[in-house]
């Protein structure tokens, strides 16, 4: 039979094994790297005509207790999260280990080792091996679709939730996948001692050093051991499944490790590099003490993501370390003399040209400079740029830090402006229960809730108030007004951040209800008060990325590069990425291929404000 | 057969499309090939590299001083990504220069790097598309025939990759940049 073969990224690819093994429940919160595996579901489900519940719920935890009811039903169910969104789910999958579920539960959990668009480089495989939940770790795409068919297959057969952890570089990497008809993929997992490697065939020999890795850093290492040229004097021993094992003594272990399979390879070195992200799980699985170069004795960096040149030092140096002589890798120093020569404009992640976040941001600082402003998880925690975000811990903090922020500053006497931001999706996921004690213990803060009308970051998903689901059919909307309403909140303002001094005007007018409506000093013996803290504004704008096609130009003619006087305002409060400052000429420039004419730039332009430029508002 | 090509631009620019151009137009001319792309934070409006490789490799990640290809959409991300390029490498620019500084002038001697200075952005904004400089610079790459890259394979690609209502344009400008490596370099 021919195979065919799509190139696709390795969320693709675990979607595609889920629905190959026959799948009947998916359930996922988006969050980068994960986002993109409930998309590849609905899509194979589409094109196999397969009948597969798929939603995006509110949060992970929902995500996880809809997959876990499935399975406990009798389903082959799967929820999709990224590391730390696990945290979030972590109750539901602790008891799933006690052997309740009828059909299958495969969790997919995406780890983001750097991190990249995380808090944390958190490692699935920690957790999971702490409660003996059996995990598997992909190594590419094209093995991720065939683990998450072993995946359900292993979870339907033990009756037991099982873990597919991937980490963002086989998410988001691309190859050839394998399609095969729902139910006839045929799997062998790659395992243990590569056929190519020296210890394959010659098993008795002592090598100076071995290597165990797993996950894309063996992927990274045999290409490294390849292009070094030494693949033929360093063996490598692959890790795919991490499993609990009864009566073991550890109960946890690498499959293999009981087995003559691992221990053998063990034996058989003088020194074992261990490479995984992004803790030291097999290193302490294995625990080999001094043999063992990894984590715990510094061989290998103890954060940060195992890209080819790190696992490049690291096996140059284990090499050093056993003895085995080759010549290293010496930099070209010229490079870096010549760089110091030309200015390469620093890019960190920048709120898109035209974003209304930034408009939000701007009046949110412009309005109350000195105020303390908890923030949340989305693409607004970009608003640190602009001074408007001073914390982000997890989802729903901007919310529950505002209300310790309060408490704290009104137990010393003296309240300084608090101004909190959350984004759409946000609020729906976590601010609910912390808006609930904030309302009933009547908590003075303003709350901006940056309403795109998507889940931006990760991928415009649709959040409670699109009214569309996962597939694109239409439902109910849940307003975020009418949920505020709910609450009994007596300040709630809905306007378009694009008109910035209305944005300014309106945050001062929310300041003075809570400061001016002086009320009883609440304590839990009289709550009452005569209005309702804290104050919200909805801060409402489709998201430009949202909108693509659909944006129109708010101004015809931009002239903030002819009236530029060089005072770089714009580019300390504002920060459009389609604007640079050209340091011969001393004026801004307007990068005509991301600006999108939005004019957000002549409001703030301080020659505009002073009515000295061109436009005229 | 082994190739490593670094895309590097800034978010919202075409890169992530060029890339998924390089790696289909190699697995569909027979070679195994893998690619890694950013999402998330990156895409918003920073920095962003794209790496494909083609032939015999497990992973997606390219070292430093190994890559044989460098296509810069923005000057700057060329200048960032330089160490990347291995000796006599080659590099596609987007920039409307005509010598390079330099530094980098004497950089690219030293290490025989071949360097092409490419003004994708204004091939594109003449068919008045500058979004889509990316299939500027692509088209003065196909016009290179590196292996296993030729004008036809990359073209098949980019029709089965564009959506149909942008696909005359990119296709223009594709071409407008192939006609330009020819001038230049015939």
């Amino acid at each position: 039979m021919k195979v065919l073969a799509e190139v696709m990224m390795g969320n693709y690819a675990i979607a595609r094994g889920l629905v190959e093994a026959g799948i009947q429940v998916a359930a996922a919160y988006p969050g980068t790297p994960s986002s993109e595996i409930l998309p590849g579901i609905i899509e194979f489900k589409r094109r196999e005509k397969c009948a597969i519940h798929t939603e995006w719920s509110v949060n992970e935890r929902c995500a996880m207790e809809v997959a876990y009811g499935a399975a406990i039903a009798g389903k082959k169910a799967a929820c999709m999260m990224k590391q730390v969104g696990l945290n979030v789910a972590f109750p539901a999958l602790l008891r799933g280990m006690h052997k309740t579920i009828k059909g299958a539960l495969v969790v997919v959990s995406c780890d983001d080792p750097g991190p990249q668009s995380s808090q944390t480089e958190q490692d699935t495989r920690l957790l999971a091996t702490l409660f003996y939940i059996p995990v598997f770790d992909p190594a590419s795409p094209e093995e991720a679709a065939d683990i998450a068919y072993c995946a359900l297959k292993y979870s339907f057969e033990h009756k037991t939730p099982v873990i597919l952890r991937s980490t963002h570089r086989v998410s988001h990497a691309r190859q050839a996948v394998p399609l095969y008809p729902p139910g006839t993929r045929k799997v062998t997992l790659h395992e243990g001692i590569n056929h190519q490697s020296p210890l394959a065939n010659r098993q008795s020999r002592i090598m100076a050093l071995g290597i165990v890795a797993s996950g894309m850093t063996y992927s990274i290492a045999m290409d490294v051991l390849q292009d070094i040229g030494i693949s033929d004097i360093v063996p490598i021993y692959k890790v795919v499944q991490f499993s609990p094992i009864t009566g073991h003594q550890s109960p946890v272990t690498l499959r293999g490790s009981s087995t003559p399979g691992l221990q053998a390879f063990l034996d058989s070195v003088d020194n074992v590099l261990v490479l995984e992200e992004t803790d030291a799980v097999i290193e302490a699985l294995i625990d080999r003490g001094k043999k063992a170069l990894g984590r715990r004795n510094g061989y290998v960096p103890k954060e940060g993501e195992l890209t080819y040149d790190v696992v490049k030092g690291v096996i140059e140096r284990a090499m050093e370390k056993a003895g085995i002589e080759k010549k290293s890798f010496v930099p070209d120093s010229r490079i870096e003399e010549a760089m110091k020569t030309v200015a390469v404009k620093p890019r960190p992640p920048k709120l898109c040209a035209g974003c209304s976040h930034r408009s939000s941001f701007y009046a949110m600082r412009y309005a109350f400079p000195d105020a303390i402003f908890p923030g949340d998880i989305g693409c607004y925690t970009l608003g640190t740029l602009q001074g408007a975000v001073d914390t982000c811990i997890d989802m729903g903090s901007g919310v529950t830090l505002a209300s310790g922020f309060y408490n704290t500053f009104h137990q010393d006497g003296k309240v300084p402006p608090i101004l909190a931001s959350v984004g759409d999706s946000t609020f729906f996921h976590a601010c609910l229960p912390p808006l609930y004690d904030a309302v009933t213990t009547n908590k003075k803060f303003i709350l901006v809730i940056m309403d795109n009308g998507t889940t931006a970051m990760t991928g415009m998903q649709p959040t409670p108030q699109t009214g569309i689901t996962a597939d694109g059919t239409h439902t109910r909307s849940i307003t975020i007004e009418n949920v505020l309403k709910g609450f009994g909140i007596g300040f709630v303002k809905v306007i378009d951040p694009y008109d910035i001094p209305l944005m300014i005007q309106t945050i001062k007018e929310a300041y003075d209800y809570l400061t001016t409506h002086q009320s009883p000093v609440t304590s839990h013996r009289s709550p009452i008060t005569n209005h309702h803290s804290p104050a919200v504004i909805i801060a409402r704008r489709e998201c430009l990325l949202n909108a693509r096609g659909r944006v129109k130009k708010m101004v015809e003619d931009l002239p903030i590069e002819r009236d530029c006087i060089g005072c770089k305002g714009c580019i300390k409060f504002f920060g459009c990425p389609a604007i640079t400052f050209d340091e011969e000429r001393r004026k801004v420039v307007v990068d005509d291929g991301i600006c999108v004419m939005c004019g957000m730039c002549l409001i703030v332009c301080n020659m505009m404000r002073q009515k000295k430029g061109s436009s005229k508002f | 057969m082994k190739l490593e090509i670094v895309c590097a631009g800034i978010g919202g620019r075409g890169v992530l499309l060029a890339s998924t151009i390089l790696i289909e137009a190699a697995i569909a001319s027979g070679h195994n090939a893998i690619a890694s792309d950013e999402y998330g934070m990156s895409q918003r409006g920073g920095s962003v590299v794209s790496l494909v490789k083609v032939g015999d490799f497990k992973s997606p990640l390219i070292g430093r001083e190994r890559a044989h290809i460098i296509l810069a959409f923005e000057e700057s991300e060329f200048y960032r990504n330089i160490a990347m390029l291995k000796r006599e490498g080659i590099a596609l620019v987007n920039t409307q220069r005509k010598t390079l500084p330099d530094a980098i002038y004497s950089l690219a001697q030293e290490r025989a790097l071949a360097c092409y200075l490419v003004d994708a952005d204004r091939i594109a904004k003449e068919k008045g598309m500058i979004q889509a400089a990316n299939m500027a610079l692509l088209g003065f790459f196909a016009f290179l025939s590196i292996e296993p890259y030729t004008r036809e394979n990359v073209e098949r690609t980019i029709k089965k990759r564009v959506s149909e209502k942008l696909l005359e344009k990119n296709l223009e400008i594709f071409q407008a940049g192939y006609m330009g490596a020819k001038e230049v370099l015939s």
